[in-house]
This record gives structure tokens, C-alpha cells and sequence, in this order.
């Protein structure tokens, strides 16, 4: 394993999250199964995966980039370019269908001024689409940082958005 | 074994066959792209697709996952099965583009082939098709990712058979990607497979993209000469131009793949400075006028000096007929026995294999399924690339590799590494104390031992040692077999063709006695050590002849210059590491490239530019007016070398039969010379680019060529008073050479590694045991 | 709320998380103190067998009969994995159930183990989970101290280790090969069945994968007897309760525990509360996205696995997603092909290439672009994709292809003919 220098990987990890993953790796007998851990912890810190969190995650589990890259890019959560502060997954599956998904998600597009797939040009806001987030009772729902908002409306959109922006600038 | 019935043809086939497999031994071509024979089965094309009628649950099953059974009933023309496959050939299409006419693929393409044997014609779907951006994946392999239907065969080959860890599969559903992280030169060794595994145009030969098409190309079953594996290869040519080379099929020796050294290196043919007219002195002649100018020549000198005066050369890159043909050529005009291999140690081991280790050699194949590999003195990814990959098969079996050389020996797979000294692995061998005994032990107690032995490293001694091990290690119910790494293509079949009063080249020569020295597709300045002995003992020489294709100096050198040919415009045998006779076929005739310029070609002559070259052998049968056949030439062979009985039946793409094995010889116990004090161990290994000399005279091999250097274990750079990146002075029994140094540390303490190539064509591996003296060697000029 | 007995949400309270304290209060951790010294493995597995308990997590595969085929008795290391990864919409159960109760999960983890001899468990649990992932990280921590969990549990001499291992999405991995390869950290690509996890599993090694409803049932069944497990159901052929995720055009959107072979009418009338904005109940998928579509001719079956077969539909995970008389089956096919599509793992072409023409042949017949060709090849696509693919997850899209196709031809010819969609305002 190449040696990790830490004073290149501060924005990747913190330093015990470091240390404790390269110990863990040491200790079991499959580091491989430490990869998503590892990647949804670079990206916890720093936003997103960027290719030096993809070497990085490598580096720690004994493997090439590439390996890491197979598994980083078949999730959907795993996120691979640059996003907002605040990633808002609108569910596009049927039973947020049935209860106005579709409504939510052109307001979305038109308060934010964004598509899906875009980031407000104040980097604060990420549109993306999901499939069932698994909670159909409080359907339309987002999921924002892995928080269920729902059943909404267009006007509990814009509290969100509201509470979400004041979040961002604190 | 089960008796099935298919089409309502019967069949009986060996259990644990599946029904694709049986089918196909009945001629039945059921339409598939994942499954490949070397890569298995793992159901995800879902072409295979075809009717059981028996069973409890009888339907539509994938022909590749189902086991036979006594008594099953298949069809694979009925409705519902074929109407099946030919969605399936419509959902593979949906995305693909019209790219025929423009892909290199065509005419030889697995899709184009499976689809319309499904019977899918016209697309129906008219939705938007995935398009992707494609990488750079370096000089070698193209991509082109819309071709692509998704069958995985490129991953795992390069993956799962190849061991390669830089390109895989990313993404999801259909927009799946095969590539690297990041674009880049393909880093595995075996990276060209990839062309022949993939069965549409996404991964294509980049170096003969757009060259030719597959119908037009000459091609003929061939051998690799670039190593001892003696690997299958299908090279194929046009418009007299060597333009590619596939892999060819031998389940004994290479499976269905090669390396990327002998699949790319075959520039040598077409090489712009090939001397392609005989020469003498300074007139170019033609070939015939050379020839009866030596053979006056030979006799004026015998007559005049007797039979020490003309010695015959020939070399492990020669072919066996050629090596054969000297003798006779030899004793047509009363000289001396040839000597077949200028260097003399690597003649010594060869005969080893050749002969005392015959009763006892293993092939790649025994090795895929061998359980325990004792790797000795080899490095495989330099020496014998396609034995790494077999070394990796065993290993995904469950089998365990242990390797002892002072080399940082990388393979393609896990494997217990000892770096260790070439003396301490003397040492070692010869007894070895606890940790020889626990080898031995090791080997004693698997069930299909096998010991892989580098002749070059080992020497003569270390073979001698390997050949007791082998034989403590065997037991009634198996041997302990030896896979032996010689140098050449060749190796094997000069050493078994050399009479016993075989001589060493340099001693005759440092005679006085020579005056004649003919070299037949041999160079000993580039083929043995101690070149500036060679140099200095052919300034005695009157007359120096040389046959050969590739522009050595040694050719420009020569009075008189004969153009001969390489293997793939040649016809005749080699013999491999394993004393497997391989037959090449020739693919195309000598001659300039005549596709360059405009096509058609539009010069006319009455001859072909630059076809002036013919095989060595031809040459020396007119030379000795013993113009025949191959067979009779075959038939005359084997009355004087009983061993190649095989030879009779012999066809190129065949995998080949051994060579009857001989007798053990006694040993003579080869004395090691002890190590001066305040020296280093010299160990020489070729370059895995650039070792070989065909692979010199290959422009495409350029990416994968390292600049020279000398490599020493950190803690041996730190005792030498050396930091990585200085220069350093090393003085051999070879002469005095500078070269930086760089830091190695999974190398054996205690020497100092160079590697052998065409930028440093200094020191020759193989030459023994040898020590040297390192000091720094001051700036840069 | 409902009469029935609340078995699986004994603990429930809405907005809160029982812990230790709570739950041992409440009876938790008694059924496993007690079979854990009375019971052998063996007789745990038998029991689980006659409660004729069936799988949770959508397949419905007999727990008692999947446990026959583990080996026990196989020395070296064994796994057992709990299924929290369900990402079929319309099923959010798992993530009520875990919110309310996560001891409940941990001792039937505890008491599967037991049962099945193996040392050490994952529970596998959805990205979107991540709150009660951490209440299960807790919840760990607090049945590892009191001796629960880790070494000699309750001085049995069984050891058992159990860990929490988060995922990053996709449904695939709700597949039980896909989602042992995804806990390796290989790419999540279902495997060849056989061998089947029970026999190389996790790592190679003999494993079982349960939902976590059904392993939530193991410390009831347990303590309660096949018997009275059995008698829970209001079917013969049913027995247990089962945890209904209300969605869709209902009035009310809730998660309710209740029997087994409940009819549908009584789903939506008394716990969905009726359709909403007063519309009548046109269809509903029973079970999650991958069931055939249920209609109003259905509305007095069962709710149960053995009924809904016999209609042509599945239980699922009886996730209940209801659909009212405005809604056009098209477009509902649609969004669900849509989903089935991009959640293709890319392994096998029936799913991959065959999903993307469905996809679009539903598109072209819901924009109006239709044409009775269209409607054939959907047809044949149907036929073509199911039971072909490496693995259900394309079978399970099949599911409401073939129900549009039974009930609701008409209305794709209507889109046909009238050149658009006849529910588009």
C-alpha cells in the first residue's frame, strides 16, 4: 500500500476516520467489504467523491483505483461530480407519482431555476431524481442528507428550501 | 457417460459437459457471446437460449449452464426457442451502430455472425440509442464503446483470466463502461487479448486499425519465435506487409491467448532497414551468385587449410530444419560440426532439458491444474510471459505458486515470493537445510507438483539440482514434474540436434584455426556474452558470412551477405520449452511493403521489390544441391534423430506432440566459481520489451520499453553509499558500464539487477554465476 | 387504530424509538432467554417451520424450508444476513418497523442465529435508512452489554457478532445474491443459483438472507407456538401477521400490522380510509411494484400468498398502492417500466436491452404515438422477457406489463385510437 500522506487527504477525511479505517483494513480478513464505508465517509466530508477520494479509498483497501471506481460508480448515492451543500432527491417512483410527484418536481425546478441534474449557481442546491426512497406513507417526499421531507406541497417546498438556505448560511 | 439427444442427433459425451458444449461437438452451433471456452460460462448474453423437453422442469433453458443428462431431449430449431435467440439478437442491436463498413471488425465479427444466424434483421425499436465517449487506452487497443452489447468477456479476460487490475466495468444497466479510471496505456502485459475476446469492434488492434480487411489478409497457422513457450499465433499479412498477429489455439500450450510482446512484435519483417540483397563486399548480388561464390569459397578454404577452417553457426532462432541442414552442409564439404548456439551455457542447459529432463517435462496446460508451482531462477513476465498466465490459472484453482529469485518477480496472481541471491539459490538447492527440506515436503505432498526452472538463472548446476529434486519429490503414483524456461524459440530442438563433440564457439574461433566463419540466423554478438572476446577473436577471421533478416552490425559487418527470412515467411518446426514440436506454415512471401502509396499499387515490375530473401534452409539446401520437399527433408531427419518420429505427422495449428524423451545422461557436476570479497552478485535479465531480438525491431513496442539502469535493494543502494537516481560504474567480467542506479526493494540484497535489451545489448543473461564491483559513477554528461 | 393483534408493532409508538430499557419492560429478550436454554437449533428451525411462516421481503419464499437447506451442523464459519435493503416501491414497512422496535430485530437476528449456527450477522441496510441504522448501531451496543450478543451468550457457550452495514442505493441489491456481493464489495451483479447461498454464500461460506420482517416474527413465533402463529392468519393456507404500507390514492397512508388473508376491500375501505377527494378505487398494485395489478373485481380476495397466486397476482410485500378511477394505467406502467429500467443492473439482456424497449413502446403509447404494432410488440416483449433474465428483477417488472395487458387492453387501444392519452387534462 502506498503511504497516505495526510496533509493531502485533510479534505477527503479527518484524521481519526482516517487512522481508524487503515487500522480496520489491517484487521479484517476482507478490507474490500470497507468500501462503501469508506466512500460514503470522503464523501460525508467533503460533499461528493472526487477522483483522489477514488485513490485514496484504494489506497486504504489495497486495491487499484479502478477497483474502487467499479463499485463507486454503480450507486446512485455514490456521487461522482461536484454537488450543492444540499443534494434533494425528489422520488420519481409510482406512489409519489400518484400523489403529485410531478408537480413537486417542476415547482422544484422553477423555485430553484434549475434541472435535474444541475446545482443552483450558489452551489447551496443539487437536484436529483431517486427511485423509492421507502416512504410511501408521506408521499410526494424528497430525502435531503438522508432526512425524509413529505407528504409536501409546493408551499412546504418552499419552507424547506427556506429552512434549508438558513441552514446554509449559519 | 450420458447419451443426449439435440436436433434428433444422439450423442454420448463425457458428464459435467453442458448442452452448448455437447451440441457443438455434434456440429451444432448454438449462437452465444459470453461463453468462451477459456473464460466458462456465466449465463448473462442469454443467446444460448434453447428447448429441454425433458426433465422436471422442461422450457427454455441457456445451453451454456445446463449439465447433460442420459436421456435429454433438446431442440434448438423449434418456435419458441428461436424466436427467443432472435430477440435476444434484437435487444443486443438496439444500440449498435451501423458502424460495418467502418469497423475493423467486419468480416470477422461474432456479432455480425450470432445475429444473423438468430435470424434478427430490421430494427424495430426507435427510441434514442446510448451513446458514450470513448477513452484513450494507449498505442495498443482502440475503443470504440457503442459497439458494445454488454457481454463482459472483455472484463474477464482482462480481470479474472489475465490478472490485470487497471480496466474493468463501471456504471450501471445500459450504460454500462469498460475502461480504465483514468485514460491511459492498458498496463497488463496480456492487454492485446482483448482483440480477440471481444466479438464486435469495441476493442480493436489499434496498430492495424483501418490496414486491411480480415479476407483479405494472408494468414497460416504459425509459432511465436519470440520466446521458448512456442505459443500458437495466427499472424496475417497483405500486399506482402506482416500486419497483425492473433492468437492461435493450443489447449497444451497457450490456450487461446498471447502476449502482448509477440502479438505486437512483429515489426522485424517489414523493419525499413532489413537487408534484403546478398551483398559481396561491397556489390549487391543476387542470392544465387552468392551462394556458388561460398560454396567455391568453402572448399578453396578447406582444401587449402583443412576441415578446422570453416565453421557453420546456427542459433535457437533458427529453425530446426535449418539447424539440421548446417550439419549436413558440414559434412557436404568435409568442415567441422557446427555449433549450433553461440552461447555456450544456454546450449548446456538446453541439453538438459533436452535430454535429462525429457521423461519429466510438464506443458502450460498440466501446469493451469497443478496444485503446487515451485518457481526457480525464473521471471516469467520477462522470460516466458504466457507462463505467468498459466501460473494464474492454477492459482484461481486453488493451487499455490512459491517463487525463489533475486529478481522482483511480479506475476499476475498471489504467490509466496523469496528474493534471494543466484548463489544462495545454489546454495539452496543443493541442500538447502530446513528450508530446502520444507520445499521438498511441499512438493512431496501435492498432488500434481510441478518445478519451474529458469535455465538462464539456474545454469547448468542449478538444472542438475532441480533434475535430483524432481526425482526425490516423485512418487509411484506421479512424477514431480519440471517446466524448463530456455531462451529461444529454438533452444530445445539445437540442443537435441547438437553432437555430443560440440565445441565452444569462442574457443575454436580464439584458435586461429577458423578462417571462415558462416553465421546462419545467428549473431553471437548479440546472442552470447563476452562480445568484446567475439569482436576482437572475428578481426582474425579472412572471411565472415552471415545470413540473416534482421540489420545486426554483425550483417553489415560480413564479406559476403545473404538475406534470409524469418519464421513467418518461412515454412518448418521449432521445438518449445517442453519438447513440443510446433509446426509454422508460412503466411506470406518476402517483399517491400506494397501497401503503401496508392492501393491498387500502381508500379509495375517484373520482379517484386525486395523478394531477394529466402529461408535459410532453402538456401543451404541449394547451397549443397539437396533441393527437396519438407516431407523428405522431415523423413531424412528422423532416420538420423529417432526422437522426432513425431515430426511425420506434423501440422501447423496442430498442438503439436512431444519428442520422444532419451535417457538421463550422467551428470558432470558443474563447478561454481566462489565470490571474490567486496563484490556484488550480477544478475542480468532481459527486458520484458527489448529482451528478445525480434522485439528490438519493433517500432510498436516503443510505449512498454524502459530506459536502462542497474537496480539494487534500498538497503544495498544505503551500504554502497548510492541514492536512487545516481550514477554508478559497474565492473563485470564483461567489461565496465555506467547506467543511474535505481531503488528496487523487492529485489534480493547482495547485487546489483540490469536487464538486457536493445539500448542495452551489453551484458547477455545466462552467462553464470558472475560478480561485480559497483562505486558511484560522478554526474551526468 | 386496528383491532387485530399487533404482534410485529407490540412496541409502536408513532415518532418514537423503543430501546433497551423499554423493550425488556415490555417482554423483549424473554423468548430468547428461554429458547436459548430449552431449545436446541434444531428445534427453533422445526418450530419456524410449523408456523408455516413465509418470506417478507417480496419473494415469499417458506423461511422454515430455506432453513431446512442450511447446514447447521457445517463446521466453519457461517453468516446470516438480514434483508433491510427492500427498495420496491411502495414498501416502506422495514423502515417503520426498524424506526419503532430495533431490539425486535436483534433478538430474532440473536434467535436466528442460534437456530441456524452462525457466528456472525449483517443486517444490510438502505442508504435512505440511515436513522435507524444508527438506532440499530445503538441498540447493538445495548444487547452487546447485557450479554445478548458476543461471546457465550447467556452462557450457552453460542457466540454471535453482529454488524450494521450501510449501502448506497440501487434496488438490485435487494436481490440476496446481489446483496451478499454488494456486502463483499464487489460489484453488486446478482449470482448463479446453484450453488445457492446456503451453500457458498457470504465469502464463500454457507449464509442465509431473511427479510427483516420475517426474521422480526422468529422471537413471537417462539414464544407464542406454531399454533397460535398460524391462527394470527385469516386464511387456513396463511398464518402470521403482516405489515400492510398503505400508498397511493387513499385517504389515509399508513402502516398497519394486521392478518394474513385480509380481503383488499376491507385494506382500503377501513384502514386506507377510502379513496380519496371521494373517487372510486380502480386498481391497485397488492404487493409493491412488481405485483400484477389487482382491480375492482378483486376487491373481496385475500390478502395472502395462496389467493393472490390464484388471481394471477403476488403478496409481495404487501406494500398497497391504490389507484382511483382518474388514473391512467398506461402512464402508471410507465413510471414503473421507468423505474425497472434504471435500476437494471446491466447483467443480462432481457433486463438491460429488453426493459429499454418496453420502456420505450409504453412511451410512444402513452404520448399517443402508439400504434397497434406497438401494441403487439409489447405483447411479444412480454412474453419474451419473462422468465428469461438472470435473475427476477425483470420478471418482477413483467409483473404490472401482464397486469395492463389482462385488465386494461382496452385502454391502451383508447390511446391508440384517440392519438393521446384519454386521462391528460
Amino acid at each position: 500500500m502506498t503511504p497516505i500522506e495526510q496533509q493531502t487527504t485533510d479534505h477527503l477525511l479527518d484524521e481519526q476516520a482516517l487512522s481508524e479505517f487503515i487500522q480496520h483494513a489491517g484487521e479484517i480478513e476482507h478490507p474490500r467489504e470497507m468500501i462503501i464505508d469508506v466512500l460514503r465517509a470522503i464523501q460525508s466530508h467533503h460533499g461528493w467523491v472526487p477522483d483522489e477520494g477514488v485513490e485514496l479509498t484504494a489506497a486504504i483497501l489495497g486495491l487499484t483505483p479502478l477497483e474502487v471506481e467499479e463499485i463507486a460508480t454503480f450507486y446512485d448515492k455514490i456521487y461522482r461530480r461536484p454537488v450543492g451543500r444540499f443534494v434533494i432527491h425528489l422520488c420519481d417512483s409510482v406512489c409519489c407519482w400518484t400523489r403529485g410527484a410531478e408537480e413537486i418536481a417542476a415547482h422544484l425546478q422553477k423555485t430553484l431555476n434549475i434541472e435535474f441534474g444541475q446545482t443552483t449557481a450558489d452551489g447551496l442546491f443539487t437536484l436529483l431524481p431517486s427511485c423509492c426512497l421507502g416512504c410511501c406513507g408521506i408521499a410526494p417526499a424528497v430525502m435531503v442528507k438522508q432526512q425524509f421531507y413529505g407528504p409536501l406541497t409546493p408551499e412546504k417546498v418552499d419552507e424547506l428550501i427556506a429552512a434549508l438556505r438558513q441552514e446554509g448560511s449559519a | 457417460m450420458p447419451t443426449l439427444t439435440i436436433d434428433n442427433q444422439t450423442i454420448t459425451i463425457p458428464e459435467g459437459k453442458t448442452i452448448l458444449e455437447a451440441a457443438e461437438a455434434l456440429g451444432i452451433m448454438v449462437p452465444h457471446f459470453c461463453y468462451h471456452k477459456e473464460l466458462g460460462a456465466v449465463g448473462s448474453c442469454r443467446m444460448c437460449a434453447v428447448t429441454v423437453h425433458t426433465g422436471p422442469m422442461p422450457g427454455l433453458k441457456m445451453a451454456c449452464l445446463i449439465a447433460v443428462e442420459d436421456g435429454m431431449v433438446v431442440t434448438t430449431g423449434d418456435e419458441t426457442s428461436a424466436t427467443f435467440r432472435e430477440r435476444v439478437g434484437e435487444w443486443l442491436m438496439l444500440n449498435h451502430p451501423h458502424d460495418c463498413p467502418v469497423c475493423d471488425e467486419g468480416g470477422e465479427c461474432q456479432l455480425q455472425e450470432m445475429t444473423i444466424s438468430s435470424g434478427h434483421g430490421i430494427r424495430r425499436y426507435q427510441g434514442g440509442k446510448g451513446t458514450y465517449t470513448n477513452q484513450d487506452l494507449g498505442p495498443f487497443i482502440a475503443q470504440e464503446m457503442n459497439r458494445c452489447i454488454q457481454c463482459y468477456r472483455c472484463a474477464r479476460t482482462y480481470k479474472d483470466y489475465c490478472g490485470g487490475r487497471d480496466f474493468g466495468v463501471m456504471g450501471s444497466r445500459n450504460r454500462v463502461f469498460f475502461g480504465r479510471f483514468k485514460e491511459g496505456m492498458l498496463e497488463s502485459d496480456f492487454s492485446g487479448n482483448l482483440v480477440d475476446l471481444c466479438p464486435t469492434g469495441v476493442f480493436t488492434d489499434r496498430t492495424f486499425r483501418f490496414k486491411s480487411r480480415a479476407w483479405d489478409l494472408e494468414q497460416a497457422d504459425s509459432v511465436c519465435p519470440q520466446c521458448g513457450v512456442g505459443c500458437a499465433t495466427v499472424p496475417g499479412g497483405r500486399l506482402r506487409e506482416l500486419q497483425r498477429v492473433q492468437s492461435g489455439d493450443n489447449l497444451q500450450v497457450n490456450a487461446t491467448f498471447i502476449c502482448d510482446r509477440g502479438r505486437f512484435g512483429s515489426g522485424y519483417a517489414n523493419h525499413p532497414e532489413r537487408p534484403r540483397q546478398a551483398r559481396q563486399g561491397d556489390q549487391i548480388v543476387s542470392v544465387t551468385a552468392a551462394l556458388t561464390t561460398l560454396a567455391t569459397e568453402i572448399r578453396a578454404a578447406v582444401k587449402q587449410h583443412g576441415p578446422e577452417a570453416v565453421l557453420l553457426v546456427g542459433s535457437d532462432r533458427a529453425s530446426l530444419e535449418t539447424n539440421w541442414l548446417l550439419q549436413r552442409t558440414a559434412k557436404h564439404f568435409g568442415c567441422r560440426v557446427p555449433v549450433l548456439n553461440a552461447h555456450r551455457r544456454r546450449h548446456q542447459t538446453a541439453q538438459m532439458a533436452a535430454f535429462d529432463l525429457s521423461e519429466r517435462l510438464a506443458s502450460l496446460q498440466d501446469i493451469r491444474s497443478s496444485d503446487l508451482l515451485l518457481v526457480c531462477g525464473v521471471d516469467p513476465l520477462a522470460e516466458a510471459p504466457l507462463l505467468a498466465l498459466a501460473l494464474r490459472q492454477a492459482v484461481r484453482k486453488g493451487g499455490r505458486v512459491v517463487v525463489y529469485d533475486p529478481r522482483p518477480v511480479e506475476l499476475p496472481c498471489d504467490a509466496d515470493r523469496v528474493a534471494i541471491t543466484p548463489l544462495a539459490l545454489q546454495e539452496l538447492l543443493a541442500d538447502g537445510g530446513v528450508e530446502g527440506r520444507h520445499l521438498r515436503d511441499l512438493l512431496g505432498q501435492a498432488k500434481n507438483p510441478i518445478i519451474v526452472a529458469g535455465a538462464d538463472l539456474l545454469g547448468l548446476a542449478g538444472l542438475q539440482k532441480i533434475q535430483k529434486w524432481a526425482e526425490k519429490t516423485s512418487n509411484a503414483e506421479r512424477p514431480c514434474l519440471v517446466y524448463p524456461v530456455l531462451a529461444g524459440a529454438n533452444s530445445f530442438g539445437t540442443a537435441l540436434l547438437s553432437l555430443p563433440e560440440q565445441d565452444d564457439l569462442l574457443t575454436r574461433l580464439e584458435s586461429g584455426k577458423v578462417k571462415m566463419l558462416v553465421c546462419v540466423d545467428a549473431d553471437p554478438l548479440l546472442e552470447a556474452p563476452e562480445g568484446e572476446r567475439f569482436s576482437a577473436a572475428l578481426t582474425h577471421l579472412e572471411q565472415l558470412v552471415v545470413f540473416d533478416y534482421l540489420p545486426t552490425s554483425l550483417s553489415q559487418h560480413a564479406n559476403l551477405f545473404i538475406p534470409s527470412c524469418p519464421p513467418v515467411e518461412d515454412s518448418g518446426t521449432f521445438i518449445n520449452n517442453e519438447g513440443r514440436l510446433r509446426r509454422f506454415q508460412r503466411v506470406l512471401k518476402p517483399g517491400l511493403s506494397l501497401a503503401t502509396g496508392d492501393h491498387p499499387a500502381r508500379e509495375f515490375s517484373l520482379g517484386t521489390p525486395g523478394s531477394d530473401p529466402q529461408p535459410a534452409a532453402l538456401s543451404l539446401q541449394r547451397l549443397i544441391g539437396l533441393e527437396q520437399p519438407l516431407a523428405e527433408l522431415h523423413r531424412q531427419l528422423v532416420q538420423e534423430q529417432p526422437r522426432l518420429a513425431a515430426l511425420a505427422k506434423l501440422k501447423a495449428g496442430e498442438a503439436g506432440s512431444r519428442v520422444a524423451p532419451a535417457v538421463a545422461r550422467p551428470q558432470q557436476i558443474d563447478r561454481l566459481p566462489e565470490q571474490p570479497a567486496q563484490t556484488l552478485e550480477l544478475v542480468v535479465s532481459p527486458a520484458r520489451y527489448g529482451g528478445d531480438l525480434f522485439s528490438r525491431y519493433a517500432p510498436k513496442l516503443e510505449p512498454r520499453k524502459r530506459p536502462p539502469c542497474f537496480y539494487l535493494h534500498p538497503d544495498e543502494l544505503q551500504a554502497q553509499g548510492l541514492k536512487d537516481g545516481d550514477n554508478a560504474i559497474v565492473e563485470t567480467d564483461f567489461g565496465s558500464i555506467k547506467l543511474p542506479v535505481r531503488s528496487q526493494p523487492d529485489m534480493a540484497g547482495g547485487c546489483v539487477l540490469v536487464e538486457n535489451s536493445e539500448v542495452f545489448p551489453h551484458l547477455i543473461p545466462g552467462a553464470g554465476l558472475s560478480y561485480c564491483v559497483i562505486s558511484p559513477g560522478g554526474a551526468n554528461e | 387504530m386496528s383491532q387485530t393483534t399487533q404482534v410485529l408493532f407490540k412496541n409502536r409508538i408513532p415518532g418514537k424509538t423503543v430501546f433497551l430499557k423499554e423493550f425488556s419492560a415490555n417482554g423483549g429478550y424473554q423468548g430468547l432467554k428461554a429458547a436459548i436454554q430449552t431449545m436446541t437449533p434444531l428445534e427453533i428451525r422445526e418450530l419456524v417451520k410449523a408456523a408455516a411462516l413465509r418470506g417478507r421481503g417480496g419473494a415469499g419464499f417458506p423461511t422454515g424450508v430455506k432453513w431446512g437447506f442450511f447446514p447447521a451442523d457445517k463446521p466453519g464459519i457461517k453468516y446470516l444476513v438480514c434483508n433491510c435493503d427492500e427498495m420496491e416501491p411502495g414498501t416502506y414497512k422495514d423502515g417503520v418497523l426498524l424506526q419503532a422496535d430495533p431490539h425486535q430485530l436483534i433478538e430474532g437476528m440473536i434467535l436466528s442465529a442460534f437456530a441456524l449456527q452462525t457466528q456472525v450477522g449483517y443486517i444490510f441496510i438502505r442508504y435512505a435508512y440511515e436513522k435507524q441504522a444508527e438506532n440499530l448501531r445503538r441498540a447493538i451496543a445495548e444487547a452487546t452489554q447485557a450479554g445478548y450478543l458476543g461471546k457465550n451468550i447467556l452462557g450457552s457457550g453460542f457466540d454471535f457478532e453482529l454488524h450494521v452495514h450501510g449501502s448506497a442505493g440501487r434496488y438490485i441489491l435487494g436481490e440476496e445474491t446481489a446483496l451478499l456481493n454488494g456486502l463483499e464489495g464487489i460489484r453488486p451483479n446478482p449470482r448463479l443459483k446453484p450453488p445457492f447461498p446456503a451453500v457458498r454464500g457470504l465469502f464463500g461460506q454457507p449464509t442465509t438472507v431473511n427479510n427483516v420482517e420475517t426474521i422480526a416474527n422468529i422471537p413471537h413465533i417462539v414464544t407464542g407456538g406454531a399454533e397460535w402463529f398460524k391462527d394470527l392468519a385469516l386464511t387456513p393456507e396463511g398464518s402470521g401477521t403482516k405489515l400492510f404500507g398503505l400508498s397511493g390514492h387513499l385517504n389515509r397512508t399508513e402502516c398497519f400490522e394486521l392478518p394474513v388473508g385480509i380481503p383488499l376491500r376491507e385494506v382500503v375501505e377501513t384502514y386506507g380510509r377510502g379513496m380519496w377527494k371521494n373517487k372510486q378505487f380502480k386498481a391497485c398494485l397488492p404487493g409493491g411494484a412488481s405485483t400484477p395489478y389487482l382491480t375492482r373485481e378483486h376487491l373481496d380476495v385475500p390478502l395472502d400468498f395462496t389467493s393472490l397466486e390464484k388471481v394471477g397476482s403476488r403478496f409481495g410485500t404487501a406494500g398497497v398502492t391504490a389507484f382511483d378511477e382518474d388514473t391512467c394505467m398506461v402512464a402508471v406502467t410507465l413510471n414503473l417500466i421507468r423505474f425497472f429500467a434504471r435500476e437494471s443492473c446491466g447483467w443480462c439482456t432481457p433486463c438491460r436491452d429488453g426493459l429499454t424497449m418496453v420502456r420505450w413502446l409504453l412511451e410512444m403509447l402513452e404520448s399517443g404515438k402508439g400504434t397497434p404494432e406497438h401494441l403487439e410488440l409489447l405483447k411479444g416483449q412480454l412474453k419474451n422477457i419473462s422468465g428469461t433474465s438472470f435473475c427476477a428483477l425483470a420478471e418482477g417488472a413483467m409483473g404490472p406489463v401482464a397486469g395492463l395487458l389482462t385488465h386494461f387492453e382496452q385502454e391502451i387501444v383508447d390511446h391508440i385510437e384517440g392519438g393521446r392519452c384519454p386521462f391528460s387534462k
